[in-house]
């Protein structure tokens, strides 16, 4: 073969490949999976809801669209064996090829999640192709996660796209749950000194009326999406809910508190002064003393005073300086009560034992086959903590101090 | 061997690439845990002395190939078998390359074509270059080695923003040193610093023969340092459980970025430097085999077997395995002790101790 002809001949093979649609699929084709919810059958099997997004009725998605007359979305519900069955049975009702690479949200119910535990439905999702590890996992509470993902919401039309952002918006503004994504759990999982956290959804309200579109007709909504308690998973199961207070000291052990209220008493007055935080850091430091284990934590925040409801004098540095100690101890207490919490149930959702292999990895292999059943619930953990308070807001001292002054 | 030469920034770009490529890509002396950053390194200084043994051998025959001199150091029988043992363990790397390569494509972003096909446009593209020969091989190399660092600085500036990085996932460090060393001596040595030893088929090409030194010891230093970069970057993104259980942890990492809501999921990323890497790796060892074999057979024109072994070792890599875990075991188990060791390791110093005999006798 001469030269001339070769090229030619090779570029000519290279024209049809080169468009690249071997598996080529139309847009139209596909069914974008936004949210994928999993419940358990009494027979056993598993009840998968897909809520696909419907981009005819997603505002502004289309010029026109027919935005707040339909719901933005549509679900559908199959059963099956494992996951992927549940899917594979779904299409049979689905006139398009589910897509499930912008699934953002996988929620599970309580009940699976207690007693099967998130295990046999993870692997599927982290060895598929299109399932994504940074999906976030939520727990739906006292219902059934199918209801959760037929929930229409206000705001954001996408539900999928509510649920995350009152997540992360919480965990940001308010540190009292914490968003946990496929790849974070399971290297919690995984890990013999730590155990993963998943955040609890509830919906509060008349489910079956907020799946129609009387939910979006009242300014109100018929029913709401709330963030509710994390959940402590051990040996892939969910174990027990952290709630309230105990949930916000979790977070601060765990170093995940962004921005936080702190709210402490003075003099006799219950919740007088408001305190956010605008910056943490916590340490968590690992030692064997004699064999035995030792857990240092120090947490240091920086944050401004948001509220007074008292007459104290903050333009006063050693007031200012009281008023940081009792956030001390506040937060202290906090931490404490959740650390004890989970020594209970001994579960180490902290990674302790983590750290502790970091540290000193001869003793932790003495340690690790009895670390959460024996040494963690007996560890001696000591929390140091330090809060400043760097700004009083745009007032010095509350007009209360001044009506006060007036009285006397 | 063509009438050809190559600059010794070209020879450091194409060492660079070539030993990057696949090792980039998947999961590198996993053996050693935590510490396989370490052993990377490790592993990288002990192969400056075997470049230093190969670059001996060069310097007692500096036009020769190495499948030329083998003939002249152990006669002519001997010496022209083993020159075509030397050509086919070239053309199986080519091989395993490849397939590593059509695996990787395929089992994220083209799961429906089959292997065939992603290996044969990767072998095609091959084919041609092997065929315009090694002055071809070095520009190319000069023109994505720029894309690559420019790739490679854009993801880890993009790591570094989503605060993925975890330096605890790091400690505790140290803890088990024999594994790290027997690491080193049973698999990172041989992949990817050992396979240089291709390159005593391209040093004759080198237009200045002393610099050769200098040059390999800084390609070879600024590959062990990037690849033990990139280990320390996924383990430290990924933690060492879950890049046990990926087949490509550099993928894994590119998919955690997460950067302000919007700058996520950039596989293609991956793709590029997959495609980049994988197309040096095989046109080296094709390359290598191409030119052993006409100068073996005494065949005048070289690139005219670029299409016949081209395709050898597109089917090659075919039925090399039955699926992608026996590639894997094949080439952590098998092929390092009963090819690589030989041919990477004691043929090389064999060969070494007879030439300096003599060349000790003539002096």
């Amino acid at each position: 073969m001469n030269r001339k002809w070769i090229i030619p001949f090779f570029m000519a093979i290279y024209l049809p490949l080169l468009s690249g649609c071997w598996s080529s699929i139309e847009l139209r084709d596909l069914a974008i999976v936004s949210a994928y919810a999993l419940d358990k059958n009494e027979d056993g099997t598993y009840v998968g809801t897909f809520q696909l997004i419907n981009p005819m009725n997603v505002p502004g998605a289309l010029q026109g669209g027919q935005s707040g007359q339909k719901p933005s979305i549509a679900t559908y519900t199959a059963t099956g064996g494992n996951p992927l069955e549940v899917a594979d049975r779904a299409s049979t009702k689905v006139s398009r090829d589910l897509y499930f690479a912008h699934t953002s949200l996988l929620v599970i119910s309580e009940e699976l999640a207690k007693e099967e535990g998130l295990s046999s439905i993870l692997d599927a999702m982290e060895r598929g192709l299109e399932f994504r590890t940074t999906t976030n996992i939520v727990i739906s509470r006292d219902m059934k996660a199918g209801d959760f993902v037929q929930v229409l919401t206000a705001i954001d039309q996408v539900p999928a796209e509510k649920a995350i952002k009152s997540l992360e918006f919480t965990e940001k503004l308010y540190g009292e749950n914490i968003a946990t994504n496929l790849q974070k759990f399971i290297k919690a999982a995984v890990s013999t000194g730590k155990e993963p956290l998943v955040s609890g959804f509830t919906v509060e309200g008349d489910i079956k009326k907020a799946k129609t579109m009387e939910q979006l007709q009242s300014s109100e909504g018929e029913a709401t999406i709330e963030v509710n308690g994390i959940g402590v998973f051990k040996e892939g199961k969910l174990m027990n809910w952290i709630e309230g207070d105990r949930s916000e000291g979790t977070l601060w052990v765990l170093d995940q508190i962004q921005q936080a209220p702190v709210n402490i008493d003075w003099k006799d007055k219950k919740e007088a002064i408001s305190y956010k935080v605008v910056r943490q850091k916590t340490n968590v430091e690992a030692q064997t003393k004699d064999g035995k284990p030792v857990i240092s934590v120090h947490i240091r925040a920086e944050g401004d005073l948001r509220a007074i409801d008292v007459p104290v004098n903050v333009t006063d540095p050693h007031v200012l300086f009281r008023i940081e100690k009792a956030l001390q101890q506040k937060i202290k207490d906090e931490a404490e009560a959740a650390i004890h919490e989970a020594q209970k149930t001994k579960t180490d959702i902290f990674g302790f034992g983590e750290k502790l292999h970091q540290s000193d990895p001869h003793s932790w292999k003495k340690l690790e086959p009895a670390w959460q059943d024996v040494y963690f619930p007996a560890l001696d953990v000591d929390v140091t903590v330090e809060a400043f308070i760097r700004r009083t807001g745009m007032r010095n001292n509350p007009y209360l101090f001044d009506l006060n002054k007036k009285s006397d | 061997m063509e009438q050809a030469k190559i600059s010794t920034s070209q020879l450091f770009i194409l060492m660079i690439l070539f030993q990057l490529s696949n090792s980039l890509l998947i999961p590198l002396a996993m053996k050693a845990g935590r510490d396989s950053w370490l052993a990377i390194l490790i592993a990288a200084a002990v192969s400056i002395f075997l470049f230093f043994i190969y670059r001996a051998l060069y310097l007692y025959y500096p036009t020769l190939l190495l499948t030329d001199y083998t003939e002249k150091l152990i006669g002519k029988f001997l010496g022209r078998i083993l020159a075509f043992l030397y050509i086919l363990f070239f053309l199986y790397s080519a091989a395993r390359v490849l397939r590593e390569f059509g695996v990787m494509l395929l089992s994220f972003a083209f799961p429906e074509t089959p292997l065939f096909v992603a290996c044969a446009m990767m072998m095609l593209v091959v084919i041609y270059t092997v065929f315009k020969g090694i002055e071809v091989v070095a520009r190319t190399g000069e023109l994505l080695f720029v894309i690559m660092v420019m790739l490679a600085f854009f993801l880890f500036l993009l790591i570094a923003i989503s605060g993925l990085i975890d330096i605890s996932n790091l400690k505790p460090a140290f803890e088990d040193s024999p594994k790290i060393l027997d690491t080193v001596f049973t698999e990172t040595l041989y992949v990817p610093f050992g396979e240089i030893i291709v390159f005593t088929m391209i040093f004759p090409y080198l237009n200045q023969s002393k610099k050769l030194g200098k040059t390999g010891i800084a390609a070879i230093s600024i590959t062990g340092a990037s690849l033990a970069f990139t280990t320390i970057l996924n383990i430290s993104v990924l933690g060492v459980p879950l890049i046990e259980r990926s087949l490509f942890p550099l993928l894994t990492t590119i998919q955690s970025i997460q950067v302000g809501g919007f700058l996520q999921r950039l596989d293609v990323i991956f793709i590029l430097a997959l495609v980049i890497g994988g197309f040096f790796k095989v046109t080296v060892y094709t390359y290598c085999a191409v030119i052993g074999t006409a100068s073996l057979f005494d065949i005048k024109e070289p690139s005219k077997l670029a299409y016949p072994m081209g395709m050898t070792v597109l089917f090659l890599s075919l039925i090399i395995a039955s699926n992608y875990s026996e590639h894997i075991e094949e080439g952590l188990k098998i092929f390092p002790l009963y090819a690589q060791l030989p041919f990477q390791i004691i043929l090389p110093v064999f060969l070494l101790i007879i030439a300096f005999l003599k060349n000790r006798k003539k002096g």
